[in-house]
């Protein structure tokens, strides 16, 4: 009987078990439920890599056969219209396709245009871009000119064949990437265009290089080059600045123009009417994608950042191609989060080249793979952009809910603790904000926090204080006192 | 044994060398007043002092990352260093008619440690309470306390070796070629024992393989 009883247990206990081990397996599950194919994470304030929820999840990729035409062919940019449609510059087969809003069917696509009477066509048209006014732009790379399309392929105008007397007599216009800011000045990225953006009025005069990036000699290489002979000197190789990757233009109508920077320090620039640089950077004066890297291997480097997008209210988004991470940064230069990775799993890239937004939505477009790529927004992603709106806005005190929702998907979130640290610290509770901005490291705030509650600490006890001092000194006078008296007395002794 | 290193005499021996260093090194090389496992002991104390100082300063002023922190392997560095000083300290000065033995150049180097180890403490219990503008106060702590360490240290080896003033810096400016040296011997030393012993563990892998 007894016996029994054990075994009866026995295999209660085993069940018992088994039923926590999947009950805790599905919560697990559950837990990762946002389980995404790359790595999401954040530099602290040391730069140490700590990892976050998913800020954007894949949504899906959007190759031609599913929409309704023939594969894309390396396709380079991508530009969404005011409505929604999808532009694509597939630049492999001459043509651009229009996507509709929701991004499951092709509305037209465009290879062909009308041009006085007789037809003409793209060579590689390599970026694209669409006007305040509507106008559709297009770097017709291989034909070296920018074409005007009405957004249905009607001929406006061309703009093309750059002439000034500080363009070199050898250069060869091989347009790339193409913007159009509010005033249709248009803003050119060329092939081998070192000395920086070529800038054409509306009329197509070509006005001028914008927002050249200084070459950087470190002074150990002045050193060298000073020592090096006339001869030595030639056969060294040229400091020429790097590249434009990418452009975009903000509400402002700023230009955003990404470059290649093997430091990772700054990999874009937004660039004023004067072509002045005026990006501010965080905490860390970063605003170069990854902090930390490997220094070798394949993997290793920089991070190289192909494109940028302007999203809304003072937010940007990177692309690295690097290793395919996505770096978003507001305003003021923080890093908000970062995702995204190389594979060939899904919402993973091989060779990235173009990042725009659609919407709620993130289009990243592989050249490797011929699709677009979307990431939706997480819940994570969705409380940092709308409480760095609100900020952005002004509303600190709205913002304030998103930033502890923030905190309760992620404790770690410095924004958020600043965030709520300023609030606190307005509403007069300085004891709480100091936490909060300890947590977000913040020397500043806190120190501000730090005094008004020492203040308020001595004007509420200043009564024990002062009574605490003056018994302590009534209590030394006494005391020495008392031991001359002693030791004087013991002296007269020694005397006898 | 206890009683003779760790005497209360001694302990406050060692404070006393604080507050007047000359006459304190001088009776502690001729009159057997120091004590050279306290010596070590405050050595220890302020490796300590500092990993504390390191991790727990209050952020305000503090750079390091308390991840970054290894307070046993600071421990070990410290004592390290300090043991490689004594002997470097002691080979150069024998050679330049240093009258101080190791024993006393240990002492005068670990007892002048109490400065730091008070100034460490104090400036990580200050800073909890410091707000920014106010980290001035935190460095001078930090900073008398090296400073007066430091003099400590020239004192104590000038008086243990009855050394002039000048002597004095030559001889400590041998001394840190004297400390490279030791280091790299040992860096070839360790070298040389490593090549060894891949010689023999190739042999054993060898006969292992063919037998």
């Amino acid at each position: 009987m007894k016996k029994k009883n054990g075994f009866k247990r026995i295999i209660i206990a085993a069940l018992v078990t088994a039923v926590a081990i999947t009950v805790g397996m599905s919560a697990y599950r559950s837990l990762a439920g946002d389980s995404v194919p790359y790595d999401t994470y954040n530099y602290d304030y040391w730069n140490t890599i700590v990892l976050t929820p998913a800020p954007y999840v894949p949504d899906g990729a959007v190759k031609g056969v599913d929409i309704g035409t023939t594969d894309f062919k390396e396709p380079q940019d991508l530009c969404v219209a005011d409505n929604g449609e999808v532009y694509v510059a597939d630049t492999g087969n001459n043509r651009i396709v229009v996507l509709d809003k929701s991004m499951k069917k092709v509305i037209r696509t465009i290879d062909s245009f009308k041009r006085d009477g007789a037809d003409d066509r793209f060579s590689a048209p390599y970026g694209v871009c669409l006007s305040e006014a509507g106008q559709l732009y297009v770097a017709d790379s291989n034909n070296a000119r920018i074409v005007v399309l009405t957004p249905e392929g009607e001929f406006v105008k061309i703009v093309d064949n750059p002439q000034s007397e500080i363009l070199d007599d050898n250069f060869s216009f091989i347009p790339l990437k193409v913007t159009v800011d509010y005033a249709d000045r248009v803003y050119v990225i060329g092939k081998n265009a070192f000395e920086g953006i070529l800038v054409f009025e509306s009329d197509g005069q070509f006005t001028g290089y914008f927002g050249t990036i200084d070459v950087k000699i470190s002074p150990w290489e002045k050193f060298w080059r000073r020592l090096a002979s006339k001869e030595e000197r030639s056969n060294q190789q040229l400091y020429i600045p790097t590249e434009f990757t990418g452009i975009d233009v903000d509400s402002e109508g700023f230009i955003y123009a990404s470059n290649i920077d093997s430091d990772g320090i700054q990999a874009v620039r937004r660039l004023n009417p004067q072509g002045k640089d005026v990006i501010q950077k965080g905490e860390n004066g970063n605003v170069g994608g990854d902090v930390k890297f490997s220094q070798y291997g394949d993997y290793g480097g920089a991070s190289q950042i192909t494109d940028v997008v302007y999203r809304d209210k003072g937010v940007y988004s990177l692309l690295d191609r690097k290793r395919g991470r996505i770096f978003t940064y507001d305003k003021e230069g923080n890093l908000l989060y970062i995702f995204g990775g190389l594979g060939t799993q899904e919402g993973t890239f091989t060779t990235p080249v173009a990042i725009e937004v659609s919407g709620d939505e993130l289009l990243v477009l592989d050249a490797g793979r011929n699709s677009i790529i979307k990431f939706k927004a997480a819940n994570y992603g969705q409380l940092i952009n709308e409480a760095v709106a609100l900020r952005y806005d002004g509303d600190e005190t709205l913002a304030i809910e998103k930033w502890s929702e923030v905190l309760r998907l992620n404790e770690n979130n410095e924004l958020a603790n600043n965030g709520i640290g300023k609030a606190y610290l307005t509403a007069g509770d300085n004891k709480t904000a100091m936490q909060y901005f300890k947590r977000a490291k913040n020397r500043k705030y806190y120190s501000v926090a730090f005094k008004r509650y020492r203040n308020e600490l001595l004007a509420e006890n200043m009564n024990w204080i002062m009574t605490g001092v003056i018994v302590l000194i009534i209590g030394l006078v006494a005391f020495s006192k008392w031991r001359r008296k002693k030791t004087g007395k013991k002296k007269e002794e020694s005397l006898l | 044994m206890m009683k003779k290193y760790f005497s209360k005499d001694k302990w406050s021996y060692a404070f006393y060398t604080v507050s007047h260093p000359v006459d304190a090194y001088y009776e502690i090389r001729h009159r057997e007043r120091g004590s050279v496992p306290i010596a070590i002991v405050l050595v220890m104390l302020f490796a300590f002092s500092f990993s504390i100082n390191r991790m727990a300063a209050s952020f305000i002023v503090n750079d390091v990352n308390p991840r970054s922190v290894n307070s046993f392997k600071e421990l070990l560095a410290v004592l390290m260093l300090y043991f490689l000083l004594c002997v470097s300290n002691w080979s150069i000065t024998c050679l330049m008619e240093g009258e101080g033995r190791l024993k006393d150049i240990a002492i005068a180097l670990g007892y002048a440690m109490t400065p730091m180890i008070f100034c460490y403490t104090i400036g990580t219990i200050f800073s909890q309470f410091v707000a920014q503008d106010e980290g001035a106060f935190y460095t001078m702590i930090i900073g008398v306390g090296i400073a007066y360490s430091a003099f400590m240290m020239l004192v104590g080896i000038m008086t243990v070796h009855n050394f002039t003033l000048a002597k004095t810096l030559v001889t400590l400016f041998l001394t840190l070629v004297a400390l490279l040296i030791i280091i790299f011997v040992m860096l070839l030393l360790v070298d040389l024992l490593n090549q060894v012993y891949s010689f023999f563990h190739s042999i054993y892998q060898e006969l292992i393989f063919r037998g």
